[in-house]
């Protein structure tokens, strides 16, 4: 583990009873990453998170955060981690700031007031911030949740579907305050299954039935889906299908020369959901 | 200390903020009182109706401080903030301690409402160190009981699971206990599981107490045992409740 990486894990397994939830993942986030773990759901995405954050522990494996054992060092870890579960997990007869500050207070930060008042304004709660949650939307229930996930300043935030059910527009502030975040030094591992989520990070992790298959930027893993043109001459039309490289585009126009007869070309490169549905057909065949 | 007086505040926060259950949780042992005293004006003559009101009274604080307190504590893990409250750096002996802080305002009323309701309806007459007693052994039992709910709930994963917990701990205290008869006529193993269940020793001191002469030397080592009864499930429960799955 580099002096730079935020999380490490490896070979990690989960086995519940009969079902493996994970089997020999593998992940190393930079500091500072927007990380994305991506895949259909029932892969194993809030296992993963949850051994991140101590809740559960690992069959096989070890996990790392900033360096530190989640279960051994839990203590001195969980000053540091932001964590937020799939579920809101919030006490619906408590306001949000009474919620935001009680998860808040367990460490003892200096100025906690203020704080609350900081991440209640910065999650666009400030109005409602009286009113007990159990009147709140889904979606302003998700913003309490974040809410309570910053409030202590943590250097590593682990998210788990931060933005399901949520509408757009305030996915697109989400989204947001994300990258915010990681220009400030935070990392953030956000467990998604929307594809277009999954373009705006850094990385792409992608697990499929306990590990993972796939680690690398989008625009690499764009790279390896393929590319349909459709090329119109007269009165002939080419349908042809290249791979996703740039060059490989380049090499198969070159045939035509631009001539003055190309009347149109269309171009249909997979999309990120083509391209993991692809690597999850690939996946299933291999393991035939 | 902090962050358990911080799970206190939340508690009675909730507590003060759910009127209904507030009320429903003082008012219900006060209405159950008064059918015990519809019922026991049935019995003939000389019927010694103390015998059987004021240990009632204390079941039914036992049964509602229990209940309570293993049902909320099961919504917690349902709703994940159990989970959050661990990740947030909450240890387990705080939030047990935070609990049993919050619900000793909650017991202490109802260990007063339903002393002075029977006390009232039964027109009975005792000195104040005898009342004094009675409502600190009812009260003990009140937090025994917050313990007992506590501990059970950490074998519940939903509020499903702790149902079939009600009537095992609670109707064998109405049996075992001394409530109904004397547990030396009962056989010798039932007789020792009856001192599994706090019932049985707040019942002894309540027995004691109200029996003319009793005097609180005579049964001191049952608040001993109550006392016990607390810590040890204070500790078993810090241990049985899951941090990791």
């Amino acid at each position: 583990m580099t002096a730079t990486t935020a999380i490490e894990v490896t070979a990690l397994a989960k086995q519940y009873g009969n079902i493996t939830a994970l089997q020999g993942a593998n992940l190393s986030v930079p500091e500072g990453a927007l990380y994305a773990l991506l895949g259909p759901n029932g892969v194993g995405k809030s296992t993963l998170i949850r051994a991140l954050v101590g809740a559960l522990r690992p069959t096989s494996g070890s996990v790392r955060v900033l360096g530190l054992d989640p279960l051994r060092e839990r203590g001195e870890l969980r000053r540091q981690i932001g964590y937020m579960s799939q579920s809101a997990a919030l006490y619906a007869d408590l306001s949000a700031r009474d919620n935001v500050a009680f998860f808040g207070g367990a460490h003892g930060e200096e100025g906690l007031e203020s704080r609350v008042e900081e991440v209640l304004e910065l999650t666009d709660l400030a109005g409602r911030a009286d009113d007990r949650v159990h009147t709140f939307s889904g979606g302003m229930r998700s913003r309490v949740s974040l809410a309570t996930a910053l409030v202590h300043r943590p250097r590593v935030l682990l998210l788990d579907e931060p933005t399901a059910g949520v509408d757009p527009y305030l996915r697109a502030r989400f989204w947001e305050l994300f990258r915010q975040l990681t220009t400030e030094g935070v990392t953030i591992l956000i467990s998604t299954h929307l594809m277009d989520e999954a373009v705006l990070c850094d990385r792409v992790a992608i697990l499929m039935a306990g590990t993972v298959i796939a680690d690398e930027p989008p625009a690499t893993l764009l790279e390896r889906g393929r590319t349909r043109l459709s090329v119109r001459e007269g009165n002939r039309t080419d349908e042809l299908e290249i791979d996703g490289q740039p060059q490989a585009l380049a090499a198969a126009l070159r045939s035509y020369g631009l001539r003055e007869s190309v009347e149109a070309v269309s171009v249909r490169p997979d999309s990120l959901e083509d391209v993991l549905l692809a690597l999850i057909a690939g996946e299933q065949e291999a393991q035939r | 200390m902090r962050r358990t007086l911080l799970v206190t505040r939340r508690v009675l926060t909730q507590l003060l903020h759910d009127r209904r259950l507030l009320g429903l949780s003082l008012i219900v042992p006060l209405v159950i009182v008064y059918f015990l005293k519809l019922f026991l004006d049935t019995m003939p003559p000389g019927f010694d109706a103390a015998r059987y009101a004021v240990p009632v009274a204390a079941f039914l604080v036992h049964f509602l401080a229990f209940l309570l307190s293993a049902m909320v504590l099961v919504q917690e893990r349902t709703a994940g903030t159990l989970e959050r409250m661990f990740i947030n750096g909450y240890r387990r002996p705080e939030i047990i301690g935070g609990y049993l802080l919050g619900y000793l305002g909650l017991a202490t009323l109802q260990a007063v409402g339903a002393l002075t309701a029977v006390l009232l309806l039964f027109g009975l007459r005792y000195g104040a160190g005898t009342l004094a007693t009675l409502f600190v052994v009812i009260w003990l039992l009140a937090i025994a009981s917050v313990m007992l709910g506590i501990f059970i709930s950490t074998f519940a994963r939903h509020e499903g699971q702790v149902f079939p917990f009600v009537p095992l701990i609670t109707v064998p205290s109405v049996f075992l206990s001394g409530l109904m008869v004397d547990p030396a006529r009962l056989p010798a193993w039932a007789d020792w599981l009856g001192r599994a269940l706090p019932l049985r020793y707040a019942n002894n001191v309540i027995q004691e107490m109200i029996r003319p002469g009793g005097a609180l030397a005579d049964t001191w080592l049952n608040v001993v045992a109550l006392l016990g009864y607390i810590v040890v499930l204070l500790a078993l429960a810090s241990r049985t409740m899951r941090e990791v799955e």
